[in-house]
């Protein structure tokens, strides 16, 4: 081995010596010519790594006065090798080319420079010249595939984000870059695997379109099919890339390449004869080669004698033999990896996201919220205001959506001026243009006039912007151009979850300083008590024209429950309990379910009635004699539309129903308990004129409890959302 | 300055005070009736659009696409010729 002369550092702090790695088996054919190069460059250390070559190659390296390192067949590894070869020679840059790669003119000086261009420039690679021989595929391919990472001519330097590419056909590393992050041992590819290792360390890489050399991929086309096989098992091992296969894709894709070799060809002028021959052999190339990518990423699951056969270099193991991370084991702590445990090769998963569905949240989170307007004095008490209202998405049937449109709608008819806003993170309505949106509120709920928008692009500011559900709360308060925020509340939403980021989310929402507007009293305390959150309370209202006393006659026998499974806050399972209770005790007592789709299986016969429509509920409860409905946070409307109707109803004792109906209001109160259910329903069955008071006094509380009188006590909400935001007057001492 | 001068002016400050209250209250009635108008034309062309949203059809992207504009002049063009062919029968053969 002959030492490079000392020189003088350059700007970056590196010496500037380099040592040229060539690792070789049967390489004869090329040897000479490429030594005769390097030579010719300038490069004064050279070592040959021979793997058992038969051929005159080591001849031809001692011959040129090279060093020469023989090495056993079986212990040759693209990237343990090469790891070698690094650590036996000096020099501050290490180049490494394959023994069919012949440096053109140039090839050392473009290097040199390549490392000039950027202090964090940890290696460079050049392009891959086709020989004269080169079939026109590969020739095409090479001169494109090079190309395209420097359009003007002019070295690239490529940081994390870019293209990973990198070739130890031709390429030179920095001592200080190999050191940190070492080939990978594995199989092959390790070059691939370096490029991505080293961007993400923080090193850039540059591609120098002056660093080339001549290179040929002379295969027949079995053996070049085959070494895709080899090459794309590696990428797999090393990167996890898997290459799609897909027959029309695959067709088209060797269409349009056939196409691309034989424009190549005539500007290269070959003649017509020489184009239709190359053709065919283009045909089987690119045809192949996709077959056998995608063979290769697939090795696992070939037959181990399979991909022997498919295998150039004759390995049938599925995977590389050891996965180490960059800079892990080195080559010689075989034994040591041997007994650790293997990784499995990951899979590379391309973004499939713009952006996470919570990134609203976290840039609120992160920022906070967007500033107030500054308030107008008598803004609270202003006859008309421009309310935005932002719910979260729906279908036919929501409760919720039913509440803030009945109360939405009579705010319109006051002469506000109303607009809708959706906040849909997780796109449940991306399909869903906002004419349909407007149309299907309408049809669904309640009449409304105003402009329905989807997401914030026309945002145009508001008195009071209105959250409707935890999901809009963080969206609203990045909204500008507000005077006052409220939060119209209509259950405390994370008790519709298990532990998790949504229950963490809606906890969250009532620790805005929203002025929160509650669909009940208990709603309201919950949110000052536990949340320390300002908030007025509304009652629901129910839907005189529906739900009333019809002329229909009650039956003596008939229980209906409300058993929506789906809803787990109904506490189904322990309402079909108490009916099955009330079923052994009283066979002859009809039972109805309804509200869900399906039939539940319950311990008892029953009359499923499916989900009905409002007017179909009204005739349901004027002839049944008692109802259940079960809450377990707060009180729903259902309740109140059966009292409406006359309907006695049973519900939860000790959660929400006493601060709306009271101890000992019309409603009957029982504990969460399959026997003390079935009591209170067996009373209102036996107790005809305990049912008939019930009755009474259920329809007459409910008389009072309107839409009108709910939309009264959310406008007053609103307003003071609104006063809390104004100016207070300057007292006189 | 006498007593009867700072009562002269507060008085001029109090009234200054009110008309602009005045003003604003003004101000402010007149952007809640153009909000108030703004969301009516939202509305009544989110009710004309209705049917093109539900069908998820954009006309103004298909309206870009090559030879949209031509074939709507054609199409006018055959209108045009239908009409008068048309209007000739009707001149020759009446009503």
């Amino acid at each position: 081995m002959t030492k490079a002369p000392g020189r003088s550092e350059n700007a970056h702090g590196r010496d500037g010596t380099v040592s040229v790695v060539v690792p070789v088996k049967d390489g004869e054919r090329y040897l000479q010519e490429l030594l005769a190069a390097l030579a010719r460059e300038g490069v004064a250390e050279v070592l040959v790594i021979d793997s058992g070559s038969r051929d005159r190659s080591l001849e031809i390296a001692r011959s040129a006065g090279v060093e020469v390192l023989e090495i056993a067949p079986e212990e040759f590894a693209h990237g343990r090798t090469r790891n070698l070869g690094a650590e036996r020679t000096s020099g501050d840059l290490i180049c490494f080319l394959t023994q069919d790669a012949t440096p053109r003119r140039g090839w050392l000086a473009a290097y040199r420079e390549a490392f000039e261009l950027d202090a964090r420039v940890g290696a460079a690679y050049g392009p891959h010249l086709p020989r004269e021989d080169t079939s026109p595929m590969i020739a095409r391919e090479l001169t494109q595939f090079f190309a395209g990472f420097a359009p003007d001519g002019r070295p690239v330097v490529q940081r994390a984000g870019d293209p990973t590419f990198l070739s130890n056909v031709n390429a030179c590393y920095a001592r200080a870059c190999w050191e940190e992050i070492r080939f990978r041992d594995i199989a092959y590819s390790e070059d691939q695997a370096f490029g991505a290792d080293m961007l993400a360390a923080g090193w850039s890489k540059v591609y120098h379109p002056g660093a080339a050399v001549l290179h040929a991929h002379d295969y027949g086309a079995a053996e070049f099919m085959r070494r895709y096989f080899d090459e794309y098992r590696g990428l797999r091992d090393s990167t996890g890339h898997v290459e799609p296969f897909h027959v029309l894709a695959t067709a088209r894709y060797v269409r349009e390449a056939m196409a691309g070799d034989l424009r190549w060809m005539a500007e290269h002028g070959m003649g017509r004869n020489e184009r239709a021959r190359w053709a065919v052999r283009a045909a089987v190339h690119h045809g192949g080669r996709r077959v056998f990518s995608a063979l290769g990423s697939r090795a696992d699951k070939v037959p181990s004698r399979l991909r022997s056969a498919l295998s150039l270099e004759g390995r049938d193991e599925a995977v590389a033999a050891t996965l180490n991370g960059s800079g892990a084991a080195g080559p010689d702590d075989g034994s040591q990896a041997d007994a650790l445990p293997l990784l499995p090769p990951g899979e590379h998963i391309d973004q499939m996201l713009q952006r996470d569905d919570y990134e609203v949240i976290a840039r609120i989170w992160r920022e906070g919220p967007a500033a107030l307007a500054d308030p107008v004095p008598g803004m609270a008490d202003r006859e008309r205001l421009r309310l935005a209202m932002v719910i979260p998405p729906f279908t036919q049937g929501s409760g919720g959506h039913n509440t803030l449109f009945q109360i939405f709608s009579r705010l319109e008819r006051r002469g506000h001026a109303c607009s809708v806003w959706l906040a849909d993170y997780h796109g449940h309505m991306r399909d869903v243009w906002p004419a349909v949106l407007r149309h299907d509120i309408n049809e669904f709920f309640a009449s409304f006039n105003g402009p329905v928008y989807k997401g914030f692009d026309s945002w145009q500011g508001a008195d009071v912007a209105i959250a409707t559900g935890w999901q809009t709360v963080h969206a609203m308060l990045g909204l500008d151009g507000c005077r006052a925020r409220a939060y119209v509340v209509n259950d405390h939403e994370p008790e519709f979850y298990a532990a998790s980021t949504e229950r963490v989310l809606a906890e969250d929402t009532y620790r805005q300083g929203l002025h929160c507007v509650a669909a009940s009293p208990w709603l309201r305390d919950l949110l000052i008590d536990r949340y320390g959150a300002s908030a007025d309370a509304f009652q629901l209202g129910v839907d005189g024209n529906t739900y009333r006393p019809l002329p229909v006659e009650r039956r003596t026998d008939t229980v209906i429950y409300y058993a929506r499974h789906a809803t787990p806050r109904r506490a189904v399972p322990i309402g079909l309990m108490a009916l099955a209770e009330l079923h052994r005790r009283r066979p002859d007592v009809r039972i109805i379910l309804f509200g869900t789709d399906k039939p539940l299986h319950a311990a008892f016969p029953y009359e499923h009635l499916g989900v009905l429509t409002p007017r179909q509920l009204a005739r349901l409860y004027a002839e049944a004699t008692a109802g259940l409905c079960l809450s377990l946070t707060n009180f729903s409307l259902m309740p109140k539309e059966m009292l409406a109707c006359g309907l006695p109803c049973v519900e939860l004792a000790g959660v929400s129903a006493e601060s709306i109906f009271g101890e000992d209001g019309p409603l009957d109160l029982a504990p969460l308990e399959p026997h003390a259910l079935a009591d209170a329903l067996e009373q209102l069955i036996v107790d005809r004129e305990r049912s008939a008071r019930r009755s009474r006094e259920g329809v007459e509380f409910v008389a009072s409890h309107t839409w009108d009188h709910a939309t009264d006590e959310v406008e007053a909400g609103l307003r003071h959302a609104l006063r809390v935001r104004e100016p207070r007057p300057a007292t006189s001492s | 300055m006498d007593a009867t001068h700072v009562e002269q002016g507060k008085t001029d400050s109090d009234s200054e005070l009110e008309r602009l209250r005045a003003q604003v209250a003004t101000l402010e009635a007149e952007l809640v009736e153009v909000q108030a108008r703004a969301n009516a034309a939202v509305a009544e062309w989110q009710d004309r659009a209705y049917w093109l949203d539900r069908l998820h059809v954009d006309l103004n992207a298909l309206m870009r696409r090559p030879g949209a504009n031509q074939l709507r002049l054609a199409l006018k063009a055959a209108r045009a010729v239908w009409w008068r062919l048309k209007q000739v029968k009707r001149h020759l053969f009446g009503p």
